[in-house]
């Protein structure tokens, strides 16, 4: 049977390799070009941008989506398209993260179990992916379900940390927020993981081509449990961060966290049918969107402006994107 | 003869045993859950979730997915209120047809340049919602003239002017999608769609048609809600692609393209409808209709998936489909 149109598993085919220099370096000129134009713009229209405050802020803020963009970002690329249960998983990781110190808990016991906890919840989805039902409802579900029984359980209260306040969630080492240096050492480890491993490039080649994989004794399985033990992971550090910084947490946090990391994700050039990008991208992506979000607030948009923009950032990037990968396959 | 009917109803069986269980489960541990006043609650099931589950179901049909519902009925209400001097119908009208034409326009792009609709939809998600709090002003909005919507809150016997309007719009896009060349485009492109395309099916047509059909049906949605609830916020809406796509998968839209009718999302509404309106009149918080919904969803997939009516399909899920079923055939031996 013919490919279909629109989800050609990118191809494996040898005569691919040798392209690959041009392939890899295109799209990631485009995202870096556009990045400086968008940091020169801000330079020029507001001063304080150049600020090491407002650097700071910036890092900060891409550092939650960022995490959970690079987090995810193996689950994509091995053709698992993307979760739909973000924001809902981070919010259980963040809810149970600040119930537990506000219990008296040691704090690295809370971390533990935190991160346990939401492995336990990714690998229940990833069972159900790699037995073959379909990712983006299956996780629509999972997240409907998180969401119920952590409100049902929390009666739509505010957790709090009460007298046991975590005091390095908005702490800095060497000028450098906490946030930050997850982020970096989270994608430093991630993208060695993915580019430096036999089961980084087992994930690679299942998302680029699903049916060679397999043939070639690469397990499915295994690789779809391993992303979605990753994404936890990065999951559970978003919520147990943001919980530290804040010391409080409902039902309704991490509102935005689906779109963003979603958006993060696509606009660093990784794509949606697997086997093309790297979590760097993803981290390039997350850093993208939060300077152009800076650049927006210090000029006063409103928070309309500011959705409209970043969504026709989104669209036109991941249509350039899209069209220079069709182009390339064309021409192989 | 009686196979032929067999095989017309078989599609419904599993959606209506679900929903007369669900029906007499519910009406059962809840008094006020009976009689004539149920099918009306259920009915009003129609106008929102309804409306959102039968544009999705087309688009999943058409073998894509429109994540944008939610914004785009966010935006229509915000354009039905600021249109009010229009008149009921009037406001309510031109919200649906700009969401229509947004809708065709998405549509044609996404057929155009051949991008996958989920990532296409992520973008437009984010971008509509924006439009929508640029024209709200970024903060709720009222309709001046309260008198205008008030036939919209009359009553009669099962049925209110919003579930007449979702039920009339049910049946033409049943009979559109049934009978005419225009929709039976859209089963083809989305069953299987490069021999469609060989066979002489245009590409981006039935895309422009499915999509306009999900943005017209969320608008309409939209509009209603916002004109009967008299005032439109720009953060609403959000949580509409879950029970619209809950709702079209639990009446028995393949999530594979190519098969589903009318009357399966009909089905769908109708369950998700019982069971919200139930757990509600039970004095349950909305994040309970959530996670049942969420389980309901979850449970469905499966039966589905087990009943093993899935064959490969060259649809936007098809890509991961196919390597499965191949991966299981490898793996035994």
């Amino acid at each position: 049977m013919s490919e279909p149109s629109g989800v050609e598993p990118v191809g494996a085919a040898p005569s691919q390799s040798t392209r690959r220099p041009r392939a890899d370096w295109l799209p990631q000129a485009i995202i870096a070009g556009l990045a400086v134009t968008a940091i020169t713009v801000s330079i020029i229209l507001t001063p304080s941008f150049l600020t090491i405050d407002n650097i700071r802020a910036i890092l900060r803020n891409a550092s939650i989506v960022g995490i959970v963009a690079v987090a995810m970002t193996p689950m994509t690329l091995s053709g698992n398209f993307v979760s739909l249960a973000i924001s809902q998983s981070s919010m259980l990781a963040m809810v149970s993260f600040v119930a537990m110190i506000g219990a008296g808990w040691p704090q690295p016991v809370a971390i533990l179990i935190v991160i346990l906890a939401l492995i336990v919840v990714g690998i229940v989805q990833g069972i159900i992916v790699a037995t073959g039902l379909n990712p983006i409802i299956t996780t629509l579900a999972a997240g409907a379900i998180i969401y119920g029984v952590v409100s049902e359980i929390t009666g739509g209260g505010i957790i709090r940390a009460g007298d046991n306040l975590v005091s390095w969630g908005s702490s800095t080492l060497a000028g450098i927020p906490i946030q930050v240096l997850v982020f970096l050492f989270f994608t430093i480890l991630v993208t060695i993981l993915m580019s430096r491993t036999v089961i980084g490039r087992e994930t690679m080649l299942v998302g680029a081509n699903r049916a060679t994989a397999g043939i070639s004794g690469i397990s499915i399985f295994r690789v779809t449990i391993l992303a979605f033990v990753i994404f936890s992971v990065g999951l559970a550090l978003a919520g147990i961060l943001n919980g530290a910084a804040f010391n409080q947490a409902t039902a309704r946090s991490f509102p935005n966290l689906t779109i963003d990391v979603i958006a993060a994700l696509l606009v660093g050039g990784t794509a949606i049918q697997g086997g093309q990008g790297s979590p760097l991208r993803s981290a390039g992506g997350a850093l993208l969107i939060a300077v152009i979000s800076n650049m927006m607030v210090l000029n006063d948009f409103s928070t309309g402006g500011r959705l409209a923009v970043q969504g026709g950032v989104v669209v036109v990037i991941v249509v350039l994107l899209d069209q220079m990968r069709r182009r390339r396959m064309a021409s192989s | 003869m009686i196979e032929n009917f067999i095989g017309r109803i078989k599609p419904y069986a599993l959606p209506l045993v679900v929903l007369i269980i669900t029906w007499i489960v519910i009406a059962s541990i809840t008094p006020s859950f009976r009689g004539a006043g149920s099918v009306y609650a259920v009915l009003e099931g129609f106008p929102m979730v309804g409306l959102v589950a039968l544009g999705l179901g087309v688009t999943i049909i058409a073998g894509e997915l429109d994540l944008s519902v939610g914004s785009m009925a966010a935006l229509a209400a915000t354009i039905a209120v600021l249109t009010e001097s229009a008149g009921l119908v009037g406001c309510i009208v031109i919200a649906t047809l700009v969401g229509t034409v947004l809708g065709a326009v998405q549509g044609t792009l996404i057929g155009r340049l051949q991008i996958n609709s989920l990532v296409f939809t992520i973008g437009t998600l984010i971008l509509l919602r924006g439009l929508t709090y640029i024209s709200s002003g970024n903060a709720p909005i009222i309709i001046q003239n309260f008198m205008m919507t008030d036939p919209l809150l009359d009553r009669y016997w099962i049925f209110s002017i919003s579930s007449i309007t979702a039920l009339i719009v049910f049946i033409l896009i049943g009979l559109f999608l049934t009978y005419t060349r225009w929709g039976r485009e859209i089963f083809a492109i989305g069953g299987a769609r490069n021999e469609a395309i060989a066979a002489g099916v245009p590409r981006v047509q039935p895309l422009t048609v499915s999509f306009a059909i999900s943005a017209g049906c969320a608008s309409l949605a939209g509009a209603l809600a916002a004109t009967r609830g008299g005032s439109a916020a720009p953060q609403n809406y959000a949580d509409l692609l879950l029970s619209g796509a809950a709702a079209a998968l639990l009446g028995g839209i393949s999530l594979y393209g190519g098969r589903g009718s009318v009357l399966n999302v009909a089905l769908g509404v109708a369950v998700l409808t019982v069971v919200a309106t139930g757990l509600a009149a039970r004095g349950s918080a909305a994040s309970l209709v959530q996670l049942v919904t969420g389980a309901l969803l979850l449970i469905m997939i499966t039966i589905e998936f087990l009943a093993g009516r899935l064959t490969l399909k060259d649809t936007i899920f098809g890509a991961g489909l196919r390597g499965r079923s191949r991966k299981t055939t490898d793996t035994s031996d």
